[in-house]
């Protein structure tokens, strides 16, 4: 009888967390669908809350000086403003912070590594990865973990989040770091009310224009890699995988691509692969400068220029797609006006997704002393 | 890959596109125009207005999760309209022609005639005005063609402005 009503409370508890995850509100704008999340890591309130928390702690890093924020700012759209993302021992890694706006969509993760399947996975790397070292944990496992278990925020937050007698484990803090960046969605730039709501006044007659170079094969040809709503190649709930399987990497001839910079080859030691990157969601893109994997083009205006001159270098494995375009001064303009009006001024500041620790004496602050 | 529910509307969506196209659009001031000319009987230049009165078909997409619904006329009945070479007609020499669609930046595609003729394949190939009730406009165009049986979308032309004819064999 005892183990029936045990049963019975367990099956209870199972559903209602299922109930929780299929009624979490994500705030998306109509018409747009809903990310793929991992059955392994459905989202709830609390898991996001939790990830929110621990994306900002700087325990996160062994010597506690850097967390997942430092390399991903709210106000730079989670970019950091480097040429290439330092490390919290002061290691350079070999390419830029990548934006992790609208990142539950992302079809792949990181520039070029092909293997990677989901967001729990990939925040190993930062935590425990060493060429380079990001966050440096490797080896730090058992003060880290037993530091959170000390915190009495996460004494509430954690049990929560997650059942079990210890949630204090490094996957259940990489399913709610995940979880929190999940939530991290752009739909509500000038130009998505422009385009989805027929807000004639939303954009102005230069990004208007810029919307057409952007969109034409035979001008700007940019849609060719960055098409669709989210300016990248995406997954949604309920996708059909019917379409063409289009080519997901492109050398783009912005660089001779040294080691260890070979993008695709980097994984799959195909000559073919040599500078071959994912072309990441243009989103924001005027606030995530310096561009392009390596950081190696300051301004808009030299990324618009490098693909309008059709690449800088001749390198054998570059897309077709890049091709001298003849675009004049006023469509490069045109161009940035329409790129600048991607930029989701709400996702910058908007509270959900910032520093939920008070500044002066908080837990990870005195963690450090 | 594009998911269709293809419908005939009559009066009803014909007076609800009349109200929506009393709305601004982002289109220049002059009325845009499409053109259809070539080898067929009568050469046309259509607005809107002239498409509003002809009858209305829909194609449903699926684009990245965004579902769109897409309003306009069948191709072949424009092409029926203009007297291009259809049915009983379409045999002989005029198989070998074939319909190039341009867009207003030049980009380029092509059907053949027979590929948009009912009486050979079930093509629902739509030229389309409306998107979601709404004018088209910006990078789609006034009109645009929406090809709902092929994979890639590269033949679902924007920013359309010619339809021409061309017969390969005299």
């Amino acid at each position: 009888m005892k183990t029936r009503t045990l049963i019975a409370v367990f099956l209870m508890s199972v559903s209602l967390g299922a109930a929780a995850a299929a009624d979490f509100d994500w705030n998306i704008p109509k018409g747009f669908p809903r990310p793929i999340v991992p059955s392994s890591n459905p989202m709830t309130a609390a898991k996001v809350e939790l990830g929110r928390y621990l994306f900002y702690d700087k325990r996160l890093s062994a010597n506690h000086t850097e967390s997942c924020a430092t390399c991903h700012r709210q106000e730079l759209a989670f970019t950091d403003g480097r040429p290439r993302a330092k490390g919290s021992t002061g290691a350079f890694h070999p390419r830029s912070s990548m934006s992790l706006v609208n990142v539950a969509y992302a079809a792949g993760l990181t520039w070029a590594d092909p293997t990677l399947d989901s967001l729990e996975q990939q925040a190993l790397t930062p935590m425990f990865g060493e060429t380079p070292v990001e966050l440096g944990l490797k080896g730090h496992e058992p003060e880290f973990l037993a530091a959170l278990r000390r915190d009495p925020l996460y004494q509430r937050l954690f049990p929560r989040a997650f059942e079990g007698d210890d949630p204090y484990t490094i996957q259940n803090v990489t399913r709610a770091i995940a979880a929190f960046e999940r939530t991290i969605i752009s739909m509500r730039s000038p130009y998505d009310r422009y385009r989805w709501s027929g807000d004639q006044s939303a954009l102005s007659d230069s990004a208007k224009r810029g919307e057409i170079v952007f969109s034409s094969s035979e001008r700007g040809g940019c849609f060719r890699c960055h098409g669709g709503w989210n300016f990248s190649r995406i997954r949604y709930e309920g996708q059909k995988n019917d379409h063409l399987d289009e080519a997901r990497f492109f050398n783009t001839a912005a660089t001779p691509y040294p080691a260890p910079n070979r993008g695709l080859f980097e994984f799959t030691h195909k000559p073919e692969d040599v500078g071959k990157f994912r072309a990441p969601t243009l989103r924001n893109i005027a606030v995530t400068a310096p561009y392009m994997h390596d950081g190696s083009f300051a301004t808009l205006e030299a990324v618009v220029d490098h693909y309008a001159a059709g690449g800088k270098t001749s390198h054998p494995n570059k897309s077709h797609i890049i091709r001298p375009r003849a675009l004049s001064a006023a469509d490069k303009s045109d161009l940035i006006e329409f790129l600048k009006s991607l930029t989701d001024e709400e996702l910058l500041h908007d509270p959900r997704w910032s520093d939920p620790w008070p500044s002066l004496a908080s837990p990870r602050q005195s963690a450090k002393q | 890959m594009y998911t269709r529910r293809c419908l005939l509307l009559a009066t009803l969506v014909g007076s609800a596109l009349s109200l929506s196209a009393q709305e601004p659009s982002a289109a220049p001031t002059a009325e845009q125009t499409i053109e259809i000319l070539g080898a067929v009987k009568q050469p046309l230049t259509l607005t809107a207005a002239d498409l509003a009165k002809m009858p209305r078909a829909s194609v449903t997409t699926n684009n990245n999760g965004m579902e769109m619904v897409y309003e306009g006329v069948w191709l072949h009945d424009i092409l029926q309209k203009a007297g291009a070479a259809q049915g009983r007609d379409l045999r002989g020499k005029a198989l070998a022609s074939y319909v190039l669609a341009q867009a207003q930046d030049g980009y380029q595609i092509l059907f053949s005639l027979a590929e948009l003729d009912p009486a050979f394949f079930d093509n629902q190939v739509l030229l389309a005005d409306t998107a979601n009730g709404k004018p088209l406009f910006g990078a789609q165009g006034r009109f645009r063609l929406v090809v709902p049986k092929d994979k890639p979308g590269a033949r679902s032309i924007r920013m359309l402005t010619k339809i021409e004819v061309v017969q390969l064999r005299k």
